[in-house]
């Protein structure tokens, strides 16, 4: 098969992606209501990222061919949908919710930041062990909650630094270090797969050729599942890490365009 | 006191004994950040004389081909020494002191946050430093393995000699000292600073400081478990990087350049810190982009962590993971491009004054960039492997170690100079010192771009007489040749200055940041009264009311 | 008033980073082992394990020891520190035993890649934990000269968040080396 034709045809519009992402927009509708704004930009924009990431042939090629296809499709689940999800919501809708009990006290706990980092980043790691990962490729309802995770806990990763309640946010130098750390933990992941030989995920090792992409793969572009593995254990390393530089990036532009309350406080920064 | 320079005031208490020695007792006991900074100036230099002349007795064996002033196995020991020397007792501890003195000044501090902690630093240098040398007295002689120390050759059996154990010991006790000096630099940075001085009005040396420190605490336990696990290996008979038993020699290299690529951003950033001090005064101006500057330092110091196989292009890890890392080290290029721009943009319609430290800050922007220019090259896997471990790559880290780091050394010596001793360096010696700088330099280094692209490798003691190695070498030898003498020029410089050079005021040179608030040099406590800090130049504040630099700031009593 | 207790969470910052090179390193080389003692062939991970609670418990005394201290108690300060000395001490007797059973049966950090990185790990571990134990004893030692009257003691506090990240090394050591070799 062409990579063209695979453009075409390697579209699967599965029902409970279609599912999840109404009840994403629905409950938008209801809590922000309908109105072209930036926050509602921010947050169909990740919607259609989420749609693409799963829809798309990249969620074809990832389930039965490339690991390296997986991990794109990963880490636009994990870290771009959510984020611009986040980003979408206004602070007047986040209020109201926060107010509503239970939500305010799950999110408390959620919110703070060392939990949020350790449930973004051992979502990275657990869904990676070896075992887990290949279960979640054979086993559909695995598979469905696996992605579904991402989004959430990906949007909880991203709480502490982009929550729509400014004032809440970490000042953007610890922000910095949430996010460097966070990167670390990606690397070292990173760096595991992709210097661990070849084989770590049998599922790739000898695919299923039911759309007879393998000889294009294999013979063509000559991706052995050991050059595979690495491309996706680099890509979730320096894309990935790329992306929690960026936010730093952005955190400390809006840190610098804010004014300065120039207050150095004797223990620790607050301006 | 019996010290010539007229720095700290003694002890107004008399201390128990050794009263005729009280001067030098103030010295070694002392916990006082200025004393400890001024300890940290003085051992530079004097290891920078000896990892010079390390590099001299180098350059003359290299003068001409297949010549044997000296013998392979001394020359092994000597590029060994010169490469740790430099990185580990010159550039380090020099970025380091001159932070220990001038940070808590600048932020209108009284001193570190853990003032014993900070001696317990600098004497750990030298501990270290004395350590390694002494390996130069002992039977098999210092270490000999290149300052990367790559296994199997730094292992039994390749290396029965003890110099590599001692090299270990000693960077050890070094790797403690830096990481108590950037563990001491973050708490007293964030939390000392002076009312009004929020963490955006810092100047940019202490930011440079801050995001430095953090590398080195971050980055030096990677060295410091490579070190551990070699002499597991060498004293243990364990097998971490020992092929032959099982070990892995790769490992050795990702872990060493896991920390020896940031450790070449640790060794650059403190100098932007300096640079970015020393353009805006010297141009009249306030810098340009202040938060650019700020931000890109983040970036660098974000990206430096993960970059490190650019120096194992050549070992073989594979396409894909020779392509990342390549596009992740250009990358490195745009933050510190940014950097370039900013200085650049400072001087532009600046009313700039070229006394020596601008002297050397202007050249620094340009030998740092052509330095800069050569790596974003290397950081190409093809041309990498052309001239990997050839003298283009000596001639690329000379330029950004020596042309950058140095440099901004010196830039910064002569600028603060006045605030440590109360007196103004020559002028004239100044200008003498730097014209011999740029040219024995650029003598001696820029050549071996060419040597290496023809093929020279390095860490080789002699060569054959291809067709003109010989008389670029000679060139080469002279231009170092020169350089020792523009170090003479300098010794003599702060020697001559300190015993009759002009006396300065606060603020000779006029600028704004608050260590020119003090006297030169500062008292014990530093400040009397510290200046309020309104904005990012707190005495321009207070000499230009009508001007500050933020008008809407708030006003903090 | 230096600021303690940023500087000992930097500082166990710093030190996770060592101790995550001597975990990569083991990690790299498990099941690289062709001949010779394996984790799986030579390890107990149940004795260990109940060793490894002695150790888990220590930092609750020692939270417990900074709650005393909280409330002014100061018999109970002493007695909290004595305990967790003592349960550290107990821990570090099952890291020796432990290492001595191996040694006995020629498993040495030269033996091979495994006896290597094991003994690495662990030691480095066992070092912490007995500088930590150096610290307790100190601070038990003042405590039963009269210090530490309470309610806030930055000593205590320091030596008490040292003592958790020394524990927590250990929840990971013991993940790494015995969870994977003998239940994953």
């Amino acid at each position: 098969m062409e990579i063209l034709q695979l453009f075409n045809t390697g579209w699967s519009f599965e029902p409970w992606v279609l599912v999840f992402a109404s009840i994403l927009l629905g409950a938008y509708m209801l809590g922000v209501g309908v109105e072209l704004n930036r926050y509602s930009i921010l947050y169909v924009l990740g919607v259609l990222v989420m749609l693409f990431a799963l829809l798309s042939p990249l969620d074809f090629l990832g389930r039965h061919y490339l690991f390296s296809a997986h991990m794109v499709q990963h880490i636009l689940l994990l870290l771009i949908t959510p984020l611009l999800l986040l980003l979408g919501i206004p602070k007047a809708t986040a209020e109201k919710l926060l107010k509503i009990e239970p939500i305010g006290r799950i999110m408390r706990v959620l919110g703070y930041p060392a939990v949020a980092w350790f449930l973004g980043v051992g979502a990275m790691w657990v869904w990676h062990l070896p075992s887990i990962h290949d279960m979640a490729l054979n086993n559909n309802s695995l598979y469905i909650i696996q992605l579904i995770s991402f989004v959430l806990i990906g949007m909880i990763f991203w709480w502490p630094v982009f929550t729509p309640l400014k004032s809440k946010r970490l000042n953007p130098l610890t922000g910095t270090l949430y996010l460097a750390s966070a990167c670390l933990g990606c690397t070292v992941l990173g760096m595991l797969i992709t210097f661990a030989g070849a084989g770590l995920y049998t599922a790739y090792l000898n695919p299923a050729d039911t759309a007879g992409l393998l000889p294009l793969i294999r013979n063509d572009l000559c991706i052995t599942p050991g050059v595979d593995q690495q491309i996706g254990g680099l890509t979730m390393w320096v894309p990935g890490c790329l992306i929690y530089l960026s936010a730093s990036m952005i955190t400390l532009a809006q840190w610098y365009g804010a004014p300065d309350e120039g207050v150095s406080a004797a223990g620790h920064e607050v301006a | 006191m019996s010290s010539r320079l007229p720095l700290v005031p003694e002890n107004t208490e008399p201390l128990p004994s050794l009263k005729e020695n009280q001067g030098m007792l103030t010295w070694v006991a002392s916990v006082d950040h200025k004393q400890i900074g001024l300890m940290y100036l003085i051992i530079t230099m004097v290891f920078f004389v000896v990892g010079g002349l390390e590099a001299l007795l180098m350059r003359i064996q290299l003068a001409q081909p297949e010549m044997s002033f000296i013998s392979p196995e001394v020359y092994n020991q000597l590029f060994t020494m010169h490469g740790t020397t430099m990185i580990f007792f010159v550039v380090m501890p020099f970025l380091i002191g001159v932070g220990v003195y001038m940070v808590p000044l600048m932020i209108g501090a009284r001193d570190m946050a853990f003032p014993r902690l900070n001696a317990l630093s600098f004497w750990l240098i030298v501990f270290g430093g004395i350590l390694i040398y002494y390996s130069f007295l002992t039977q098999s002689g210092a270490p000999d393995m290149g300052w990367f120390a790559y296994s199997p050759l730094s292992e039994k059996p390749f290396s029965l000699n003890k110099g590599p154990t001692y090299w270990a010991l000693g960077l050890l006790a070094t790797g403690i000292s830096s990481v108590a000096s950037g563990l001491n630099n973050i708490v007293t940075i964030l939390t000392m600073r002076t009312p009004g001085m929020s963490m955006r009005r810092i100047p940019l040396f202490v930011w440079m400081i801050l995001v430095t420190s953090f590398l080195l605490i971050f980055v030096i336990p990677i060295i410091a478990s490579a070190f551990a696990m070699m002499l597991l290996d060498r004293l243990l008979g364990a097998a971490f990087f020992t092929p032959a038993h099982g070990g892995s020699a790769i490992l050795w290299q990702h872990f060493f350049w896991g920390f020896g690529h940031p450790e070449v951003y640790i060794l650059i950033l403190p100098a932007f810190g300096i640079i970015s001090e020393v353009i805006p005064v010297f141009s009249r101006k306030p810098i340009f982009g202040y938060e650019f500057v700020a931000g890109s330092t983040v970036a660098i110091g974000l990206l430096s962590v993960g970059v490190w196989a650019h120096h194992m292009f050549a070992v073989g890890l594979g396409d894909v993971a020779n392509l990342y890392f390549s596009f992740a080290s250009m990358l490195i290029a745009i933050p510190t491009g940014v950097k370039v721009l900013n200085w650049v943009a400072t001087m532009w319609g600046g009313k700039i004054i070229f006394a020596t430290p601008m002297l050397f800050a202007t050249a620094f922007i340009i030998e740092f960039v052509m330095g800069g220019l050569t790596g974003v090259a290397i950081a190409s896997v093809p041309i990498d492997w052309v001239v990997t471990d050839s003298y283009f790559i000596v001639a690329h880290f000379h330029y950004v170690l020596y042309g950058g780091s140095m440099f901004a050394i010196f830039a910064g010596v002569y600028y603060w100079f006045p605030k440590f001793t109360g007196r103004m360096m020559s002028e004239t010696l100044g200008k003498w010192h730097f014209w011999l700088t740029v040219i024995g330099f650029n003598m001696t280094f820029f050549v071996q771009h060419f040597l290496g692209v023809m093929g020279m490798p390095r860490r080789t003691y002699t060569y054959h007489d291809f067709p003109y190695w010989g008389s670029m070498n000679l060139i080469s030898t002279i231009g170092a040749i020169v350089l020792a003498a523009s170090v003479l020029v300098f010794i003599w410089n702060v020697q001559v200055s300190l015993r009759r050079g002009k006396k300065a005021s606060n603020n000779p040179w006029h600028a704004w940041t608050l260590e020119w608030a003090a006297s030169s040099p500062p008292a014990v406590h530093n400040f009397d009264l510290v200046p309020p800090v309104r904005g990012r130049r707190p005495l321009w504040d207070l000499a230009h009311p009508e001007q500050p630099d933020e008008p809407n700031a708030k006003v903090i009593d | 008033m230096a600021d303690n207790k940023m500087l000992i969470k930097f500082f166990i910052a710093s030190e996770s980073i060592f101790f995550l090179m001597l975990i990569l390193a083991y990690v790299n080389f498990k099941g690289s082992v062709v001949d010779g003692p394996t984790a799986e062939s030579s390890l107990n991970p149940y004795v260990t394990g109940i060793f490894s609670l002695f150790l888990l418990a220590s930092s609750f005394t020692v939270w417990l020891a900074g709650r005393s201290l909280r409330a002014k108690n100061h018999t109970w300060l002493k007695v909290w520190l004595l305990v967790t000395i003592v349960l550290g001490v107990i821990f570090i007797y099952g890291q020796g035993r432990e290492w001595a059973g191996l040694i006995e049966q020629d498993i040495t950090i030269s033996r091979n890649v495994f006896g290597t990185t094991f003994f690495t790990l662990t030691g480095f571990h066992g070092l912490h934990v007995c500088v930590g134990l150096i610290m307790l004893s100190i601070l038990l030692g003042l405590a039963l000269f009269g210090d530490f009257k309470g309610p806030r003691s930055d000593g205590v506090e320091v030596i008490s968040i040292y003592w958790h990240f020394v524990d927590g090394v250990w929840i990971v050591v013991y993940s790494v080396i015995y969870v994977w070799a003998f239940f994953l």
